[in-house]
């Protein structure tokens, strides 16, 4: 981890309001890890203020790839860089997902820009000869994430709120099909996405009768406001049963049984 | 002492004194290699920053805010973005008073950088136990004392709110502690000037102005307040001005140290609030963006200073002032 002076090396729109940056450098690329983020600074002035965390979306020997979603002012200038401009970048940073040594079938859930760090697990869980089903979802079409950034191994599902392509309703809906079949699960994406994953594969937890005690592992990307980024300003925590912890030093990667929902989203 | 700032005879500059003492009237005194501070609550423990920042070249560094029983927080949404600044309602989320003397004061005693510990109480005798218990623990050079953390009340008033329960706060600790006293104002006031003569008067070495500003963001979307919390506490450079404004008063009206806090983000700054009166700096919101801001001015002060052939920086202390009412050890340039 260390800041970072990067040079611009790509910059594609994949979606609608996201882009696919590419920087070149090597440490980020040796020391980054599936899960993990970069926070970086908007411009050299002073506003918009705050770095904006941004998911490693594909991890190379010479640099990342990083997903950005240019949805407010401070995101919009780092999704507008131009090939050669430099970024000031701090990373990598936070708790990456973990794949068991005997985990062979992995199934993830992405919702909406939450697919990005998923992309880069799913890439390292092929490399180590996994099978992996990427669930994706999207409001509409037009932002599902495109199965030609996937490596082709990857099995791929894909539901929009709107029914315009895949499953009609919610990707969450596309889980228990895999979960006999999947030793781990994965999910990033909008907070009630991830507490409906839990749902799904922890329903005694949640006090559904009848229901059996899961122990496979469920490992979950939490979203949150961020602020250093460092640990520092206790900006981003979550509820969690060993009290509010940093998304961005104790997360962004939580286990499943780790989390208490009420509350954590209004 | 070393003449400082002067051409030697073989041409090079000897580097311009920047030290600077925040309790000059203090038994132990506050001396800092250099006048630019990391505020409380930007900095956490010191440690967290240490794999990205020469930390011991910082002048200070104010802990995380220290209450007497360890604190959860506040729920988030916690902090916003607000043009050029944020808002924060953390609550004081912290180790508590054991949690420092047993884990923090032991690494901070192996710095050469001093420790500022920065105590919060809900009644005074809370003050009196955090005073009193770190009075002599080794690792920490002095206490900021923070009335003014707009994120807890005491009966629904702040301690900062008044003379009389700021001067209060301050005579309580100043009985219990012979450490440094830094009492931390509140921005939120009607006349800070008053407060800051009463505080001196009650025994603090120095002041700390200011806090954050009370603010609040509305979500449109929601139609309700954006932080949990309701109202947060507003830092950045959108509050610089303000502060500049008040350091620029109150260093008018009292004869012990001032520490500008708001908004610092380069040497410019630093200097806009020297100008005004400080005797140092707090940088704060600025540690989140660059967290080399500090150490960054300190280098720019001392080009500053050599830039202008100024040997020591209390030559620049409140040399915006009006000039009848310039401090008297201030050498007009």
């Amino acid at each position: 981890m260390d800041l970072h002076r990067v040079t611009v090396t790509a910059n594609e729109e994949i979606m609608p309001q996201t882009h696919v940056v590419d920087v070149a450098s090597p440490l980020l690329g040796k020391s980054s890890k599936p899960g993990q983020f970069v926070h970086i600074r908007c411009s050299p002035m002073w506003d918009p203020l705050l770095r904006r965390p941004m998911s490693i979306f594909r991890i190379r020997p010479d640099g990342v790839s990083l997903m950005v979603r240019a949805v407010g002012d401070g995101s919009q200038i780092i999704a507008a860089s131009a090939v050669g401009a430099e970024l000031d970048v701090l990373g990598p940073l936070g708790r990456a997902f973990t794949i068991d040594p005997s985990a062979r079938r992995l199934a993830m859930v992405g919702g909406g820009y939450g697919v990005a760090p998923l992309v880069a697990l799913a890439t390292e869980a092929i490399g180590r000869g996994c099978e992996v089903v990427l669930l994706v979802g999207a409001a509409t079409a037009d932002y599902v994430f495109p199965a030609d950034e996937l490596p082709t191994d990857v099995e791929y599902g894909v539901a929009t709120v709107d029914g315009s392509l895949g499953h009609h309703g919610f990707v969450t809906e596309l889980l228990p099909r895999y979960l006999d079949w999947s030793d781990a699960v994965y999910a990033c994406g909008p907070t009630p996405m991830l507490e409906a994953v839990a749902r799904i594969t922890r329903p005694a937890a949640f006090g559904v009768a009848g229901a059996m005690r899961s122990q496979k592992p469920v490992q979950l990307a939490m979203e949150q406001r961020m602020g250093c980024a460092m640990g520092v300003c206790l900006g981003c925590v979550v509820m969690t049963k060993n009290g509010y912890q940093r998304v961005c030093r104790d997360g962004p990667v939580f286990q499943a049984d780790e989390m208490i929902w009420d509350g954590l989203h209004a | 002492m070393p003449e400082h700032g002067v051409a030697s005879k073989t041409g090079t500059a000897t580097p311009p004194n920047l030290r600077v003492n925040l309790a000059p009237n203090n038994i132990h005194g506050l001396e800092l290699s250099n006048p630019v501070l990391v505020a409380s609550g930007t900095f956490g423990y010191g440690t967290e920053y240490q794999s990205l920042v020469d930390i011991q070249r910082i002048g200070a560094i104010c802990s995380k805010g220290i209450t007497v029983r360890p604190r959860a927080g506040n729920p988030p949404p916690r902090i916003a973005e607000t043009p050029a600044g944020m808002l924060n309602a953390i609550g004081l989320q912290n180790v508590g008073l054991r949690g420092v003397v047993v884990e923090k004061a032991p690494i901070w005693e192996r710095w050469s950088v001093p420790v500022i510990a920065n105590i919060s109480g809900e009644s005074i005798a809370e003050f009196e136990e955090l005073a009193g218990t770190l009075d002599g623990v080794p690792g920490i050079a002095g206490l900021e004392v923070n009335i003014s953390c707009p994120n807890i009340r005491d009966g629904g008033r702040l301690f900062a709110d008044d003379a009389g329960s700021a001067a209060a706060v301050t005579r309580a600790c100043r009985a219990v502690s012979t450490l440094p006293l830094m009492v931390k104002l509140s921005p939120n006031v009607g006349n800070i000037v008053e407060i800051a003569l009463a505080v001196e008067a009650a025994g603090a070495d120095a002041l700390s102005v200011a806090n954050t500003l009370l603010g609040m963001l509305i979500d449109v979307d929601r139609r309700r307040p954006y932080l949990a919390n309701r109202t947060g506490g507003l830092s950045g450079p959108a509050v610089r001005p303000v502060i500049v404004r008040m350091v620029y008063q109150i260093t008018q009206a009292v004869s012990i140290p001032v520490v500008g806090v708001g908004g610092v983000t380069c040497t410019e700054d630093a200097l806009q609030y020297v100008l005004a009166g400080a005797t140092a700096v707090q940088v704060g919101t600025a540690n989140f963006v660059n967290p080399r801001t500090a150490t960054e001015i300190v280098d720019g002060l001392s080009a500053y200073l050599q830039q202008h052939a100024i040997a020591d920086i209390s030559e620049l202390i409140g040399a915006a002032h009006p000039p009848a009412a310039r401090p008297a050890v201030t050498t007009p340039v």
